[in-house]
């Protein structure tokens, strides 16, 4: 299978599986939701009875909003100006590659979502392997049966990433970057020497990912319990067939680079009142969509790749969950062999 | 009497000087002086200087001719110099000491950074050599903080006092390490910005030398003059400095001398690589002296050339229309290398801005940098205020009206924010830059209010909170003074402080007494809020109510029976309480607004903690404030100045926090990229 038609298949399975879609989208907005509504109370109470939230309501306030961030700490820390419209995007990403530290109450949501996503990626990757439905009996069998295997995977994953964004990074944009540009009197050739940095960095940082992201498609698609396991075939498969998993690869980067420039030409900036308000929500939250629409792709993608190359396209094995019996009957079982005792 | 013939001793003295490239001693009248023309400036600190810059070992090996007056009224029997690289030459200078208070460990030099300057012989010209010889008296003094290990100050004292009105020549030879750039001078590469590069006299006030340490948070105060300045450098690096270039000769070494000479200027400073773009401009008025601006830019910035010229053209045009005329007639603008922390610093007609080469439009910089250092030529270059001690008579002033000029002139701006390593811009346009949180920098000021009072002498404030009271505090107040007397006043106030200080170093006194005359004001119950005390400004509207009048209780024609209760539709009480939660004291006006827009208005002094008005009509209030036309931009809360009857904070607290739900999601699909 070649990578424009794994990604073809990865596209047709997404498209199958609106469900999944809609379901973690929904994860998301459950997960964001109670820190939005904290916000909600800090602002309204930082704003008060006061005329300032007439303009506030009605279009921007900078006065009244820097004089918020004057008194906020934590979560009302992150309400800066700069998260609106495309700064949204902007702040993110750079905050990712520059490794910058998000504040702890950040840190926290994003750790529980993080946890809460791994336990639906057996899920996700069992329905989008399978490319049927599973209905919600199996998919969450599934998240079940997967999750502490996948758990396990993840320790690996982040001892891998605390070692590149821990030592890795600060090496190349500290140490490296800084070294290189001590004398360096031109802020274009700073810039290109730093671009090579994200290039040596991302190199690294795709490669660890996509034989983590082989570890976990391995590990779901074949049943293997072992995290170490996964980890070693899903290394193989990237040695053995490089060129058709960075096709892929690029072939996904490319759709998120589209959506991002999209989002970057329609995004619309810091909302106004009324429609205008809802039009901007509306447009985020599609573009959100859009971001977890490219995630499933990528799972999808990257599956039916693995499945067309070691001949499992037809992998359609049911789920064999195995319940444990209910403490009734077990009691029952251990009556019984008590008896015959 | 003395000046004259020291002077004419130092010529004979050095007679041969001008064949072996050592300086000649300078007069009040070089020949570069314009003909004709009466000086502006006392003139009583006049340099030559013979300057060689050595790239390769990164240092400057100098001689200089000092022709000193004193004008004060007091005898000097000794004299002090500034040494302001010795500020790098170990960690143990107050400048470094002070940085590490500052919470700026980074900006502390490392490796090769360091930089120091060392005198190698003083004498005094026109003494016998053995008397003449100050070399070996030569001792470091810290005035300030006693530090014993700072180099920043030396003194030397004389055999023969120099009276009031007496004039001294003093030769002195030094060498200096250029430091990597800090405070805005230094080298980096082949960039070289060189400020305060020289041994330097103090000023001598009738209560004893001005001549402060260097500190970390202030800067420079010297006397007018005329410099006259050989600077040698590799033969192709193109040379930018104070005053205008009056020839220039290949040496036989590969160098080549530059020969800039300036009057009535209080310092010199210079710039040299070979990298440096070169475009001339002009300003011209119909009105004020014509200047020709020179920039020096970046290869990387050529695109925005025009912009530097923009925008001091802007600076020239409306401070010379408020102010008073740049009287020099040029201005070289030096557009920095990349990080060689050289922007934005002001030398008599020579400036550093600044900018990035992915720089878009419509942004602050480079034009509120150029406009600002072009502003230091009249406020520091021209009214040479005491920038140790009353560092807010010029940053503040400054800052205030390079922000005037930066509405009038190029507004709309908008924020700007840089991604990926500080190299890729975005533009928010929706959110415009604002006078009074960007340009008076209330936000910033906001974080260090009660740092010091302005009265306190600049170089004790505490380093971390310096820049909200120079900078953001005075141009706050300012601009309140704007708002309180008028533009107009205050424009008449400027140009006569300007006019009357021009070429003098006035004190705050002199600032307020002005204001009191033109403004036929006693306004020193303002200043005394402002400036003397560190006291923050907050008035708020603590409670507003409007109910319809309601009467419980006996009448007066119904004294005996029971009390009755009786609502009297047609009146609602409206009821205001305004509170002084600051501790600074300032007039305030109420403002009631009712539902039918009709307002009422009371006039308050403000130095009660709280104060209630009261009226009734026949409509419901729907709003009330303090202070309406925001005139007290020091208020640090304008929030809590006003309450309505129908808040929307509600409404705004759901748009505001669903934009950030769409943040917060993007952060987790970005952190996504882990599982």
């Amino acid at each position: 299978m070649s990578p424009a038609a794994a990604f073809r298949e990865g596209l047709r399975r997404v498209n199958g599986a609106p469900a999944l879609l809609a379901g973690t989208f929904a994860v998301t907005v459950m997960v964001s939701l109670p820190l939005a509504y904290a916000l909600h109370g800090m602002i309204a109470a930082h704003l008060d009875a006061s005329l300032a939230a007439d303009a506030a309501a009605s279009g921007t306030n900078p006065e009244w909003w820097r004089e918020f961030l004057a008194q906020a700490t934590g979560l009302g820390a992150t309400f800066v100006p700069s998260i609106t419209g495309f700064g949204a995007v902007l702040n993110n990403l750079t905050g990712f590659l520059d490794h910058t530290r998000p504040a702890a109450t950040i840190i926290g949501v994003t750790a529980a979502w993080m946890v809460l996503w791994t336990f639906l990626t057996g899920g996700v990757l069992d329905r989008l392997a399978r490319a049927r439905r599973t209905r919600s009996q199996g998919f969450f069998a599934a998240c079940g049966m997967h999750f502490w295997r996948l758990l396990r995977l993840g320790l690996f994953a982040l001892i891998a990433y605390a070692i590149l964004f821990g030592y890795v990074h600060g090496w190349i944009f500290d140490e490296a970057y800084g070294a290189l540009t001590r004398n360096v009197t031109a802020g274009r050739t700073a810039f290109a020497i730093r671009l090579a940095g994200y290039a040596i960095f991302g190199t690294i940082l795709l490669l660890c990912n996509v034989i983590l992201d082989y570890a976990r498609i391995r590990m779901i698609v074949e049943d293997r319990r072992s995290a170490m396991g996964a980890l070693v075939a899903g290394g193989r498969f990237v040695g053995r067939r490089t060129t058709m998993v960075l096709g892929v690869y690029a072939l996904n980067a490319l759709a998120f680079l589209v959506l991002i420039i999209l989002y970057a030409v329609v995004a619309p900036g810091a909302p106004r009142s009324g429609f205008t308000m809802w039009l901007a929500l509306g447009l985020g939250e599609l573009y959100i969509l859009g971001r977890h629409y490219l995630k499933l792709l990528f799972y999808a993608s990257q599956t039916a790749l693995f499945q067309g190359a070691l001949a499992h396209a037809a992998y359609t094995a049911a789920p064999v969950p195995v319940w444990p019996d209910s403490p009734a009957a077990e009691m029952i079982g251990n009556a019984d062999s008590t008896e015959s005792l | 009497m003395f000046g004259r013939f020291a002077a004419l001793v130092a010529l004979v003295l050095l007679g041969d000087a001008a064949i072996t490239g050592a300086p000649q001693a300078p007069s009040s009248e070089t020949s570069a002086t314009r003909q004709g023309s009466a000086p502006r400036s006392p003139r009583n600190a006049s340099y030559a200087i013979t300057a060689r810059l050595d790239p390769g070992s990164r240092t400057i090996t100098g001689d200089e001719i000092l022709t000193w007056r004193n004008t004060s009224n007091t005898t000097a029997s000794t004299l002090r110099f500034h040494l302001y690289y010795n500020a790098w030459r170990n960690s143990d200078s107050t400048w470094l000491r002070e940085l590490a208070l500052t919470g700026r460990p980074a900006d502390e030099p490392q490796g090769s950074d360091w930089g120091w300057i060392d005198v190698t012989t003083i004498r005094i010209i026109g003494a016998d050599s053995a008397a003449g010889d100050l070399t070996t008296r030569m001792r470091f003094i810290a005035p300030d903080d006693g530090n014993a290990a700072d180099r920043t100050v030396m003194e030397v004292p004389l055999d023969r006092a120099v009276g009031p009105g007496e004039t001294v020549n003093v030769q002195i030879a030094w060498s200096a390490r250029v430091p990597r750039p800090f405070a805005r001078t230094g080298a980096i590469d082949s960039f070289y910005f060189l400020g305060q590069w020289f041994p330097k006299i103090g000023v001598l006030e009738n209560s004893g030398w001005n001549c402060h340490q260097f500190h970390a948070t202030t800067e420079f105060f010297a006397d007018f003059g005329t410099y006259d300045v050989r600077l040698t450098v590799p033969r192709g690096w193109i040379v930018g400095a104070t005053g205008t270039e009056r020839d220039r000769r290949d040496e036989a070494d590969g160098t080549t001398t530059h020969h800039y000479s300036e009057e009535d200027v209080h310092d010199f400073a210079w710039t040299t690589s070979p990298d440096f773009v070169e475009r001339r401009a002009r300003f011209e008025h119909s009105t004020l002296p014509p200047v020709e601006i020179r920039l020096l830019l970046q290869p990387e910035h050529t695109g925005q050339a025009d912009r530097h010229f923009e925008a001091a053209r802007a600076a020239l045009k409306y401070y010379g229309e408020w102010f008073g005329p740049y009287p020099y007639g040029h201005l070289t603008i030096v557009d920095p290398a990349w990080q060689s922390n050289a922007d934005g610093m002001e030398y008599p007609t020579l400036i550093t801005a600044g900018t990035a080469w992915l720089m878009p439009g419509h942004t602050e910089d480079p034009e509120d940098v150029t406009v600002h250092e072009a502003g230091h030529q009249f406020w520091y270059g021209i009214v040479a205020t005491n920038e140790f001690e009353d560092a807010w008579m010029d940053e503040g002033i400054n800052t205030f009206a390079s922000a005037r000029v930066m509405q009038e002139r190029f507004a709309p701006t908008y924020m700007i924010r840089w991604y990926f390593g500080g190299f890729v811009p975005w533009v928010f346009r929706d959110f415009p830059r604002i006078r009074e949180l960007d340009g008076d920098r209330l936000t910033t000021y906001r974080t260090g209010a009660k740092g010091d009072a302005p009265s306190t002498p600049s170089w004790r404030y505490w380093p971390g909170t310096s820049g909200s009271i120079t900078y953001d505090k005075t141009a706050l107040w300012m601009h309140t003074l704007e708002r309180m007397l008028g533009w107009e006043t205050l424009q008449r106030i400027l140009s006569t402080y300007f006019s009357r200080f021009a070429f003098k170093h006035p004190k705050p006194k002199d600032f307020f007494d002005v204001a009191n005359e033109v403004s036929g004001q006693d306004l020193t119950w303002f200043f005394d809020q402002v400036y003397r005390s560190s006291n923050v400004f907050d008035y708020g509207v603590d409670a507003l109510q409007s109910e319809v009048e309601r009467f419980e209780g006996f009448g007066d024609k119904q004294a005996s029976g029971a009390p009755h209760v009786e609502l009297r539709q047609a009146q609602y009480r409206t009821r205001v309480v305004v509170r002084r939660f600051g501790e600074g004291i300032f007039p305030v006006d109420i403002r009631v607004v009712f539902e039918n827009k009709e307002e009422t208005r009371w006039h308050w002094d403000g130095k009660d903690r709280w104060q209630m008005f009261e009226i009734d009509k026949p409509v419901r209030a729907a709003h009330a404030e303090v202070d309406p036309e925001h005139v007290l931009l020091l208020d640090v809360r304008s929030t809590n100045n006003s309450m309505t009857l129908t808040p929307q904070s509600g409404r705004a607290a759901r748009k505001w926090s669903l934009a950030w739900l769409i943040w917060l999601q993007d952060q987790l699909l970005t952190y996504g990229f882990f599982v």
